[in-house]
């Protein structure tokens, strides 16, 4: 199918419509709104049904397949961060904070970005490894980690230089431990995280139960996957739509940013997976983790790790501009460049590419 | 009935800030506090909308009024520049002012 065909019917899909049907609620102030109760609980829902799933295929493939992906998803990660750090720091003249915490944000996974992609593959009748759900549950803090680790280090340094004139020790000494607690804290505060917690839970509760065992839950874990996706996506589009006023205050630089760095992190992602032989959706599936942006950890994470960062740049990119952009443009894109690099189409046009130019 | 003086200091910030207030009246041997989550409007906008995280909260402590400068020059030093936050205090009375 072609991209532009496959963005088109994929705009027409029940999750997508329902976003943007949210955005288009809280644009007329209308007093829409999900109860609380609900919109806590949703997340949780559909971190339960990925790592259950996840469980239940992995105790089929078993772990070994699972590492190199897993430590090439977080190599490409970190990597990615750094980059990101470089981009807004240098090209967009960020301050350190904003910038870490951007970094940060798009080197981080989104759950919910997840949860979408899983259904689009479903809707293509196209099934992807379990064990992503394995690594979406380990990549989650380490984006996080690196750019804390590394904000800590730019304010020691600088805090250093400060004191090298007056060379008082004892309050540079505090400064450090500080420092130090708050990595420790955060990587605590992270593992012990809901997200990670009822991720890894299911995952392992998948893993014992297996397949027979799934059977009398699979109504509400696999059947109602979809549906209750969509109600959570009328939440996010009412809360995107509120911030659409933001969008401004964002900039150019930071909304292009947004929406390129996602689709370069996904494509490569894609062929990346491909190349470590990951499937057709797998490897849609890897593309996404890295392209996805953080918009329900981060501000928690962030805002306790730099406070100093303003949270309404990375929430207002993250959710209003990356999260649309991935779900209704760049999943058609990658589904498309995977089904290229798996299908027999693609060696022939790599074959006819080579031909062209020799 | 004898009501004695103390002071009552209350803090409105967004719910992220809360685990640090807490912190620092931990830090002064204040293990008393009640806490409710509000919305509201203030110089950074309407709060109190979508996420739980974006939420406010607001934190009612009593307290001696020896202990209350340290409390505000403490949340004042490390929480005014990056958090949505603000402070006041006012004078209360209480009958048991060995609670506090």
């Amino acid at each position: 199918m072609d991209i532009l065909q496959l963005i088109q019917s994929n705009l027409l899909t029940p999750i997508v419509l329902f976003f943007l049907f949210g955005i288009i609620a809280a644009r007329i102030k209308s007093d829409l709104k999900m109860p609380e109760a609900i919109s806590e609980f949703l997340p949780i829902y559909l971190l339960a049904a990925i790592g259950l799933h996840g469980g239940i295929e992995m105790r089929k493939t078993g772990f070994e397949e699972m590492l190199v992906p897993m430590l090439v998803a977080i190599g490409l990660s970190l990597l990615f961060t750094l980059n990101h750090y470089q981009i807004l720091r240098r090209l967009g003249k960020f301050n350190i904070f904003d910038s870490y915490a951007l970094a940060s944000t798009y080197g981080a996974v989104g759950a919910v970005t997840f949860s979408v992609g899983l259904s689009f593959l479903k809707n293509q009748g196209v099934t992807s490894e379990g064990y992503l759900a394995a690594i979406l549950a380990v990549l989650e803090p380490v984006a996080f980690i690196l750019a804390i680790f590394l904000t800590n280090m730019a304010v020691s340094k600088q805090i250093r230089t400060k004191k090298q004139s007056i060379s008082d020790d004892e309050e540079l000494d505090i400064g450090m431990k500080q420092t130090k607690t708050k990595l420790s804290q955060v990587l605590k505060e992270s593992i012990t995280g809901k997200a990670i917690v009822i991720l890894l839970g299911s995952i392992v509760i998948g893993y014992i139960i297996g397949k027979e065992g799934f059977e009398p839950i699979s109504i509400v874990f696999d059947e109602l996957f979809t549906g209750a996706i969509v109600i959570f996506m009328i939440e996010m589009g009412i809360i995107a739509g509120q911030r659409l006023e933001d969008i401004k205050k964002v900039g150019i630089f930071l909304t292009s940013f947004s929406i390129i760095i996602p689709t370069i992190n996904g494509i490569i992602g894609v062929l990346v997976s491909t190349a470590l032989g990951l499937s057709l959706g797998g490897a849609v599936m890897f593309g996404l983790l890295l392209a996805s942006a953080s918009f329900i950890a981060a501000p928690a994470v962030l805002r306790h790790a730099i406070p100093q960062a303003n949270p309404s740049l990375y929430i207002t990119s993250a959710l209003g501009i990356t999260f649309p952009y991935n779900i209704i443009v760049l999943l058609p894109i990658m589904f498309t460049i995977s089904t290229w690099v798996h299908g027999e189409e693609a060696i022939d046009l790599f074959n006819y590419v080579a031909k062209v130019f020799i | 009935m004898k009501l004695y003086d103390v002071k009552l200091l209350t803090i409105t910030c967004e719910i992220l800030a809360q685990k640090n207030v807490i912190e620092i009246l931990k830090n002064h041997d204040i293990t008393g506090y009640t806490t409710y989550e509000v919305e509201g409007n203030g110089a950074k906008g309407l709060r109190g909308q979508g996420f739980k995280n974006e939420k406010n909260v607001k934190v009612e402590v009593v307290m001696r009024e020896e202990k209350l400068s340290g409390v505000v020059e403490d949340i004042s030093r490390t929480l005014f520049p990056d958090f949505a936050i603000i402070l006041y205090v006012s004078d209360v009375g209480v009958v048991r002012t060995e609670k506090f």
